[in-house]
């Protein structure tokens, strides 16, 4: 099962292990502090938005179109932001770190 | 299939906005998905703060008091919101959502046991009104006067009269939650504080008004909508029996396809591009919601629709409070719906239809006549 680190907005480092589908979902069973995922992970509610550390940014890849047009009108949006419920987990992606954004 | 076609469709591909005539009143529609949200997010020029002008048609004759937190905006709007906006997270509570499946539970056994029902007014409304004394915490007693009320609070073939019903029901709520204070909604309301201060009763009242309002319709539109397509496509249920996951991104679905809400309105303090200053535009949920751009085959069901950007629930600042409730009730039936392994069919049913203007737009049902069976 991959790890992932969360870093929360109060700096809170959660590191967890988890064979969810994707990142929200993971966080979500571990009630990492400012993924709320209240749509359920199809790209509606914004409220997992985490920045992915830059060495991640790579493997991760850039939003979708769909995506974006959230983002981009999110306030703390920059070139790292992804909806973490777009984030398949895969075993590539173990050891990955993101931190949550702000709200 | 349950044909409910998008009447918005030509105007959103042709042009940005859609006059609609309301009382003699010119409303531009905003038509399109990232000019809604850029709106709701942009509160100095689409304001909320009009009182009884929230809705497209102006709400002076169905009740005396502004709406809270809706008919406000930021900053106030942020500490008005604040006040009632732990209450309406008690669903995230594990306890709560036990409590909701204890409901819907009950209204499933119920149906299963009479075979056959409309379910707007036998099945939605019960659950609706159930399911928000849980909310509002209150005893469950309280639903039946509220089921008394019919499907619409405001407007149920009456010209106006069932709002003072509900003032007068809001009003003795608070004068029984002074006297024996608890945790329900009415006691949070008293004992609030806002900017310092305490809220006056005619706020109190405008938050009261809110919470009866908004949830009903939308609730017993999308709630009704679940057996519509349940009964639709006999592989739905079993596929979520399968994958219970599958049951959020279908409630998601639901809200998308049903969009209860058509329409809500802002108010311009200045000119802007679509509108005059002191005119109103109105935000069409209900045309973003079908944006081919966003939703390939937007006028199809699609459970497992991913991504699924819809503002079923609005956008920005003043998203739906009632959100978490609401998701977590029709999640909650589409589980047991498909844990029982019913089989619904469609006897009768009878489409409802809203007039914006010169549009015409199918919102609900006016009835929908099922058989409920359990699969042996
Ligand atoms: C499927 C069901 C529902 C739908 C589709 C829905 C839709 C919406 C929409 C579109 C808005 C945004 C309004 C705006 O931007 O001006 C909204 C706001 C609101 N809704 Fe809902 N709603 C639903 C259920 C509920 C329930 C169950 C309640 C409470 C009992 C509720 C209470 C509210 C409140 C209080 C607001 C105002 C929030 C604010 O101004 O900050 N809604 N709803
Ligand atoms: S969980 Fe709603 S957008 Fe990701």
């Amino acid at each position: 099962m991959p790890n992932i680190t969360y870093i929360t907005p109060d700096e809170e480092t959660v590191t967890i292990q988890s064979d969810e589908p994707n990142l929200m979902k993971a966080a979500k069973l571990e009630c990492v502090e400012g993924i709320d995922g209240n749509c359920g992970g199809v790209c509606s509610c914004a409220t997992c938005h985490v920045h992915v550390h830059p060495d991640w940014m790579e493997k991760v890849g850039p939003p979708g179109d769909i995506e974006l047009t959230l983002l981009e009108l999110e306030d703390d949006f920059d070139e790292t932001s992804r909806l973490c419920c777009q984030i398949p987990l895969t075993p590539e992606l173990d050891g990955i770190v993101v931190r949550v954004a702000d709200r | 299939m349950i044909s409910t076609p998008d009447p918005f469709r030509e105007a959103r591909e042709t042009s940005l906005t859609l006059p609609v005539d309301v009382n003699g009143e010119t409303i531009p529609l905003l038509l399109r998905m990232q000019d809604i949200r850029k709106a709701c997010k942009n509160t100095g020029d689409f304001s909320s703060a009009n009182p009884f002008h929230i809705t497209l048609e102006p709400e002076t004759r169905v009740r005396s008091y502004r709406q809270f937190p809706i008919e406000s905006d930021p900053p106030e709007h942020t500490d008005y919101r604040a006040i009632v906006e732990p209450l309406f997270r008690r669903p995230e509570q594990p306890a709560y959502a036990a409590r909701i499946e204890e409901l819907v539970r009950r209204a499933v056994t119920a149906a299963l046991e009479a075979g056959e029902l409309e379910v707007v007014r036998d099945f939605a409304l019960p659950l609706q009104s159930r399911a928000l004394t849980l909310l509002l915490g209150l005893p469950e007693s309280e639903a039946e006067t509220w089921i008394s009320w019919g499907v619409h609070v405001f407007h149920d073939g009456d010209g106006g009269q069932k709002g003072k019903v509900l003032e007068a029901y809001t009003a003795a709520q608070f004068e029984r939650a002074a006297r024996e204070p608890g945790e329900d909604f009415f006691s949070v309301l008293n004992q609030a504080r806002f900017q310092g201060r305490p809220l006056s009763f005619e706020e109190k009242q405008g938050f009261a008004n809110l919470a009866f309002a908004g949830g009903r319709d939308t609730v017993i539109g999308t709630v009704t909508r679940i057996f519509a397509e349940a009964a639709n496509d006999p592989k739905l249920l079993p596929g979520i029996r399968a994958t219970p996951d599958l049951a959020d991104s279908a409630v998601e679905e639901i809200v998308r396809i049903t969009t209860p809400l058509t329409a809500i309105s802002r108010t311009c303090p200045h000119d802007t591009a679509v509108q005059k200053a002191g005119g109103r535009i109105g935000l069409c949920w209900a045309s973003a919601n079908r944006e081919e751009r966003f939703f390939p085959e937007p006028d199809r069901f699609q459970a497992d629709r991913n991504p699924n950007p819809h503002v079923g629930f609005g956008f920005g600042p003043h998203n739906c409070l009632g959100a978490p409730h609401a998701r977590l009730l029709l999640r909650t039936l589409f589980r047991i719906l498909a844990e029982q392994d019913v089989t619904l069919r469609i006897q009768t049913q009878e489409l409802q239809f809203e007039q914006l203007g010169t549009v015409t737009r199918p919102n609900g049902f006016q009835r929908l006549r099922i058989k409920i069976t359990k699969q042996l």
